[in-house]
């Protein structure tokens, strides 16, 4: 219906205002990010947070990305999430193509640990996984963050992946098998591009994910130049501890990547999230 | 194509594992090349031959980190075969993190660190490593004061390197007291006064920012060692004195409930980290402030004109003065994989020359004897005597016990803010905590 | 019919080889070795020495564990009461075709693009006592006395810090369920209005009951996500003011690596890990009883 008659009722209109209300809150924490992260701390300090800002400058995202080290903790964010992203698509579509397409003893198992490892409570690993890092000499390099990301999302990855092969008609599959392919071609050739929006909205979900890790980060490296964006920013607090039009610049910086991703994929963002959650 | 694709993905993901597998040399090259591909061709085209020295660092304000980068800098000109990778992290992420780093397999082979027990910890459990051939080849054992060589050793072997250290007093605005007609008060009768004035005037007494607790501590430190005397505060960080003691409840009940009643305190102090809370000093605001004289770095440098400090008000003049006048320091791993470069790096730092540069740019106190003194400041000086006063010198309360039982204890003393009727409760339980902590010693 | 050939056969464990070693070296071990170590007394350095039930009978005397305890369940009523009922809400106003419906639900799942600790920051600065947004309006409109210090009052700073959780949940759970009324038959709401049924009727007894698999899930997730918050509670006040907005993985987090207590740390995520499974175990059961037989 046209907007004119969706307002011809007083309670749809009041409704209407209500939702814009809400809304608006809503996103008031990102408006007074944004307008904090132009003006100086001073300035807010000595004048209120409500005064007119003496000047307006991007002097608090130069200093984020120089002094603050966001220069670097935004390109490792990056080194961190892609490789683990395409791997742990790679594993989780092997096995989900196992798991959803062959019927094998222990399949039903199987795919129950990959479930119950989605709801883990991650610190239940994280002794371990520190030790075990260390132990393989990963500690304190991309390779133990990306390795532990790639094993640790398996477990939703793959539950997504399979709930999703599983609605590929059988008969595609059988007719190649008569053709003569093996699995592995089968797989690559014809079930990969059926899955490609799950793969999609998969890797829009993971990026977002993997991309805002905090815990691991901060457990598995240690040097500076290493840390993503979410443990330095952690570390941008303790530095400018007072100086918060900083922190939140540094902040802001942090969330452009999901910000960018989140605009162009919006929609296998979306469809990420909702996969295979309803029934 | 695919096929190729996924063989080349196979070898790249076990190339860069070989790589992150090797040994630390080249790890290093990961730092300066972004992308993964580039470093698997750096190593196999030359072997890192550079030597490094890995210093990790808590000094995270400003003044100080600078400081200490100039003396990496300093570090590097006198050695330019050495390469420092120097990291600099957050002071209170750092007390987290440490123990992270002496447990990992390739652990900084420098860090910055605390004298005390702090250390001791680690010492015992032997994290750290024996430096005594250092000490000695760099004649530490006469240039440095008996006290710091005590501080410093443990079975007659030195572990740590005591490198500045600073004094705790009252700091205080010398216009705001001019403005009221107020003296930098001696005994605790004067010291209500002067804070009864200042409220009446508006103007909070004493500023505190206790979102990490430490600040607290510090008003712990004092009123215990005042009202008990350094040695039972001692023994008490030793877990030889029970916390339920009706001596400790004196500290609380007596006098630190007094000034929180009182109003004396910032408002909302458990919302503000400690320099957050030097704000409203900086603002006149606030009138004092009990802190170390690192204070001196986050004061604007124009305003420290007005900037004094006075010791700690005498409660009982019978009892011998005690003064926290924490030693900072640094040591080497006990598993570094740099040891000889580590070495290196600590005997500069622990020169007269690293010193002189830290004590005349930060105001800090040195360790080493031979440095000159001929040139500090009034407030370096002012300091000294403060400390040279004493007749007891502390580390500070989560320097001096055990990171578990100053984490309890602080968490207690945060209680007792909010709520001061429950001093029962909370004393009770850190007693059952240091019954529990202390129990095989 | 083709040939079941024996590479037809293997095939399954050959793609799962690789995948399942990696998940078990990082995950299923891990899991198993936290259980052992949490009748251990590792303090991280000397080898761990086997110490029995010692770890949990402390964990039982400890207050602290309570109190975390308690904070993770007030959070997981907040967050199995107000997402679920704020998502649906809206996702039933937005699933129509009003204007600017795009511009609404935009706004509310954004803040899950964001980093908890992007929101913590975020926030942290608008609890700020001086000069945070929140209190500075406050004081605006003359309500001073409501101008609290959220984050070091002990009583407020649990809820503070949840309302974050809650603020960027609820988002999550209207695309939850926006997916969900798109499975919606139309035609068996139409009926409903059709028999007479008001508008709350029929969201009441037609939709509501249709969209049970969602809330399920929903509910789910929101009882495991409140166990496992710790980001906020890490970056916005690291548990303080003593322990007053501790939660379970923060608790664990401080007792490992900051006193050293590896063992205990890891009795408490034996805990967690055992208040998750129920769920996940009933989560598991539903899964398992609307599956179809391959």
């Amino acid at each position: 219906m046209s907007a004119r008659q969706f307002f011809r009722s007083p309670w749809r209109t009041a409704g209407y205002i209500l939702l814009v209300i809400v809304t608006l809150l809503w996103l008031v924490p990102f408006g007074q990010a944004l307008l904090t992260s132009f003006r100086s701390y001073d300035d807010i300090m000595i004048r209120g947070f409500f005064s007119l800002p003496k000047t307006l400058s991007l002097n608090s995202y130069r200093e984020a990305w120089e002094r603050g080290g966001m220069r670097y903790y935004l390109p490792n964010s990056f080194i961190i999430t892609i490789p683990s992203l395409i791997l742990t698509l790679f594993f989780s579509s092997l096995s989900a193509y196992a798991l959803a397409r062959f019927r094998f003893p222990g399949n039903r198992a199987i795919f129950f640990l990959y479930v119950g490892g989605t709801m883990l409570p991650f610190q239940v690993l994280m002794l371990p996984v520190f030790r075990l890092t260390n132990a393989l000499g990963l500690y304190d390099t991309y390779w133990g963050l990306i390795a532990f990301h790639t094993a640790f999302q398996l477990g939703f990855c793959t539950f997504l992946l399979r709930n999703y092969m599983r609605t590929v008609p059988g008969e595609i599959l059988e007719a190649a098998r008569m053709d003569g392919c093996n699995e592995f071609r089968i797989w690559w050739q014809i079930m990969m591009p059926l899955t490609l929006p799950a793969l999609a909205a998969l890797a829009t979900l993971e990026f977002t994910w993997i991309f805002n890790d905090y815990l691991w980060a901060i457990i598995l490296l240690r040097s500076d130049h290493l840390k993503p964006v979410t443990a330095g920013l952690a570390t941008l607090q303790g530095q400018y501890v007072t100086d918060w039009t900083v922190i939140v610049a540094g902040a802001l910086i942090a969330t452009i990547p999901t910000v960018i991703v989140f605009i162009f994929l919006q929609r296998y963002f979306i469809e990420g999230l909702t996969l295979g959650a309803t029934k | 194509m695919k096929r190729y694709l996924l063989t080349l993905l196979a070898l790249v993901t076990t190339l860069t594992l070989v790589v992150a597998c090797a040994p630390q040399t080249v790890t290093v090259t990961v730092e300066r090349t972004v992308p993964v591909r580039e470093t698997v061709q750096v190593t196999v085209e030359k072997p890192v031959a550079k030597r490094i020295v890995i210093y990790n660092s808590y000094m995270s304000d400003p003044a100080p980190r600078e400081a200490d980068a100039a003396l990496v800098k300093m570090f590097e000109e006198e050695h330019p075969d050495i390469d420092v990778i120097h990291s600099t992290i957050a002071h209170e992420d750092f007390k987290q993190a440490i123990r992270a780093y002496l447990t990992a397999s390739t652990p900084p082979d420098v860090m910055t660190w605390f004298a005390g027990n702090r250390a001791r910890f680690f010492i015992d459990k032997g994290l750290i490593m024996d430096i005594s051939d250092v000490w000695e080849k760099e004649g530490w054992n006469e240039s440095y004061p008996k006290g710091f060589r005590a501080l410093s050793t443990v079975n007659d072997k030195q572990y740590f390197l005591p490198a500045s250290w600073y004094w705790w007093a009252v700091y205080y605005r010398k216009d705001i007291f001019d403005q009221y007609g107020l003296k930098p008060p001696q005994t605790w009768d004067e010291f209500l006064q002067v804070c009864e004035t200042l409220k009446k005037n508006g103007i909070t007494p004493i500023t505190i920012g206790t979102k990490y607790p430490w600040t607290a501590a510090g008003w712990f430190d004092y009123l215990n060692m005042r009202v008990n005397g350094p040695e039972f505060h001692i023994n008490l960080m030793l877990g030889k004195e029970r916390y339920d003691d009706p001596r400790v409840k004196k500290v609380f009940t007596d006098y630190w409930g007094v000034l929180i009643q009182k109003g004396y305190f910032l408002e909302n102090a458990a919302a503000y980290s400690w320099s957050e809370a030097l704000q409203f000093m900086i603002e006149g605001k606030a009138a004092m402030y009990l802190m170390g004289d690192f204070i001196r770095d986050s004061y604007p440098d124009e305003l420290e004109g007005n900037l004094d400090f006075f010791r700690f008000p005498i409660i009982d003049p019978n009892v011998p003065i005690g003064e926290d006048a924490p030693t900072d320091g640094f040591f080497i791993a006990a598993n570094s994989q740099h040891p000889e470069e580590a070495k290196l790096f600590l005997a500069f730092l622990g020169s007269v020359k690293a010193q002189q540069y830290f004590a005349d740019t930060l105001g800090r106190l040195p360790t080493n004897m031979g440095v000159d003194t001929s040139k500090f400041t009034p407030v370096q000086l002012k300091g000294l005597e403060l400390i040279k006063g004493a007749d007891y010198v502390a580390q500070f309360y989560d320097r001096d016990t055990t990171p578990e039982m100053a984490e309890k204890g602080m968490a207690g003393f945060m209680e007792f803010w909010d709520n001061p009727g429950a001093i029962d409760d909370i004393l009770a339980r850190l007693e059952a905590a240091r019954q529990e902590i202390f129990a095989g010693q | 019919m083709a040939r079941r050939t024996v590479l037809y056969r293997l095939s399954p464990y050959l793609f799962l080889i690789v995948p399942l070693i990696i998940y078990c070296i990082w995950v299923v071990g891990p899991m198993l070795y936290t259980i052992y170590l949490s009748f251990t007394n590792w303090d991280g350095v000397s080898s761990p020495a086997v110490i029995g039930w010692r770890n949990y009978q402390k964990l039982f005397r400890d207050p602290v564990f309570y109190i975390s305890l308690t904070n993770n369940l007030k959070w997981m009523l907040c967050f199995i009461t107000i997402p679920v009922v704020g998502g649906l809400a809206l996702a039933l106003a937005l699933n129509r075709n009003i204007p600017g419906a795009k511009f609404f639900k935009t706004s509310f799942y954004s803040p899950m693009v964001l980093s908890l600790v992007v929101c913590g920051l975020i926030w942290s600065w608008m609890y700020h006592p001086a000069k945070g947004l929140i209190n500075e309006s406050l004081r605006l409109i003359g309500l001073d006395a409501l101008a609290k210090g959220w984050l070091s009052d002990r009583r407020l700073v649990m809820w503070a810090i949840i309302a974050v959780g809650v603020w960027r949940q609820v988002g999550y759970v209207m695309v939850l369920y926006l997916a969900g009324l798109q499975g919606v038959d139309p035609t068996l709401v139409d009926a409903s209005r059709v028999d007479g049924c008001s508008n709350w009727q029929t969201i009441w007894h037609v939709i509501l009951p249709l969209l049970s698999p969602v809330t399920v899930v929903v509910v789910v997730i929101s009882i495991i996500d409140s166990l496992r918050a710790f980001d906020l509670v890490s970056v916005m006040t690291r548990g303080g003011p003593y322990y007053s907005s501790s939660v379970l993985a923060n608790f664990m987090y401080i007792e490992a690596f900051n006193n050293y207590k590896m063992g205990y740390g890891a009795a408490i995520s034996v805990i967690l890990f055992i208040l998750s499974a129920v769920f996940i175990f009933l989560y598991l059961w539903r899964v398992m009883q609307t599956e179809m037989e391959y």
